[in-house]
Formats: structure tokens, C-alpha cells, sequence
């Protein structure tokens, strides 16, 4: 099933299948691009940022840049 | 000569830093403990050498004021040579960076620090494979012990600019 990075659950974990274009450069700074496995750590209350494990390293995103990443989860 | 230390946020640059220059700058376990540059010398070749202890960056596409200021470094210092600090136990997300200052035509030195973090992880990493693909020196290196400082400070001194694209071709393409 395909979801946003945003909706994925708590201790989910997913393989990233899509990211908006113009985003790709940004995040690929962090290790996040098509098909690294992301796992969601913790997700702040009021459009707080998520947390998500890539690489054994935790990252945090703001939510306009999770709802751009499509996961296979 | 002028030497920059660059990397991810919490890698270890200002360990790195203090251990070249002898000072004693804050050094923490959070990224963002440097948001501005710390300037400082070491003696080595027989020339003071200037090292410069850049804020932490991922990409060479600026997101908040600390990167602004890495970025800025790095543009306004064409001629410097780079120690690029890199997380062993993290190392894929670290190489981003690396590449990126490769390919704006950097000398770079690679520090794979935390190299005993990575091995207690059991992340078995190949150095002189990942050095031949490069074409750059890769030191696997302790921070805070100071084992291979001395190796990544000895390689600075030969190292010269290295085409992207060759690197590119030896993995066999994009």
C-alpha cells in the first residue's frame, strides 16, 4: 500500500517509491531518496515535524516536505 | 595553506579541530553545537597552516543559517584544502556531501570518523577500495582517541582536485 511519509504510523517502516522533483536535491543531503527504508520514530502534535530513522541516523522533516514523499509501506 | 573542516552536523569536526590546533572549543553530542566558524593554526610542513572548523552542512544547498555560513566558507575559500569529516557508522548519507565538494573542485582529505562506533555497530566499511573509487585518501579515524588524525594530516599535503566524473565512471555509472 502507498502512503505520504506523514501518514505512515508510529515504528512504521516503509521504502521510499516517490519524491516531488523539485525536493530531491533538497533531501538527498540527508540520505533520503527512491528506495531507502525510512521507519517513523515520533510525530510532533499541531503540523509539527516528523522524525524518521534513514541509515541508522534520525532526521527530522518538516511536514510540507514529508506529505512529498511517497512511501511503499 | 588553509584548511577547512566540513561534514554533517555532529560528526566530529570540532573534536577534529581541537586536536589539529591544540584549542579548546565546545565541543558537544548535538548537531548545531557550531553555528559559526572557529578559526585556528597547527604547525605542519614547516608553515603555519590555517584550519578553519566549519559549521555542520548536509548539502552544499543551504537550509538554515549555520549551512548559509558552511557554504559561504567553502565559496570564499577557492584555494583551501578540505578535510571532509564523515560519520563511518552513517557513512552513505555522508558521502553526498563529500561528492558535492568534490565536484566543485576541492582537494579533499576523507576522515571516516567514529571508526570504532562503526565497527561496535559491525559496519564493515573497505577503505582502500573506497579510496580507489574516489581517488581521494580515506583515513579511518578516532576522534577522540586521535588515532589517524596524524594520517589525515600528513595526506593534506599532496592532495590535488579529482574529476567527478571519473568517479562516477568507476562505479559504472549513475
Amino acid at each position: 500500500m502507498q502512503k505520504k511519509l506523514n501518514e505512515m504510523a508510529y515504528d512504521e517502516e516503509g521504502v521510499v517509491v516517490k519524491i516531488e522533483e523539485d525536493l530531491r536535491q533538497k533531501i538527498a543531503g540527508v540520505g533520503i531518496r527512491t528506495g531507502k527504508k525510512i521507519k517513523m520514530i515520533t510525530k510532533e502534535p499541531l503540523k509539527g515535524p516528523v522524525v524518521v530513522m534513514v541509515d541508522e541516523a534520525k532526521t527530522s522533516l518538516g511536514l510540507s516536505v514529508a506529505d512529498k514523499i511517497i512511501m511503499e509501506v | 595553506m588553509r584548511v577547512l573542516l566540513m561534514g554533517h552536523p555532529n560528526v566530529g569536526k570540532s573534536v577534529f579541530f581541537n586536536r589539529l590546533t591544540g584549542a579548546n572549543i565546545i565541543e558537544s553530542n548535538y548537531p548545531g553545537t557550531t553555528v559559526d566558524y572557529t578559526k585556528g593554526y597547527m604547525r605542519q610542513f614547516g608553515e603555519d597552516i590555517e584550519v578553519i572548523d566549519v559549521p555542520g552542512t548536509f548539502s552544499l544547498d543551504p537550509k538554515d543559517k549555520a549551512e548559509e555560513v558552511a557554504v559561504k566558507m567553502l565559496r570564499d575559500n577557492k584555494d583551501a584544502k578540505i578535510i571532509c569529516v564523515v560519520d563511518a557508522s552513517k557513512i552513505e548519507r555522508g558521502l553526498y556531501l563529500l561528492l558535492e565538494i568534490i565536484e566543485e573542485g576541492f582537494p579533499v582529505v576523507v576522515a571516516l570518523n567514529m571508526w570504532d562506533t562503526a565497527m561496535d555497530k559491525n559496519i564493515q566499511i573497505d577503505a582502500p577500495e573506497l579510496e580507489q573509487i574516489l581517488g581521494v585518501p580515506v583515513v579511518p579515524t578516532v576522534g577522540i582517541s586521535g588515532e589517524g588524525i596524524s594520517a589525515v594530516v600528513s595526506k593534506l599535503k599532496d592532495i590535488t582536485p579529482v574529476d567527478a566524473d571519473a568517479i562516477v565512471e568507476r562505479m559504472g555509472g549513475i
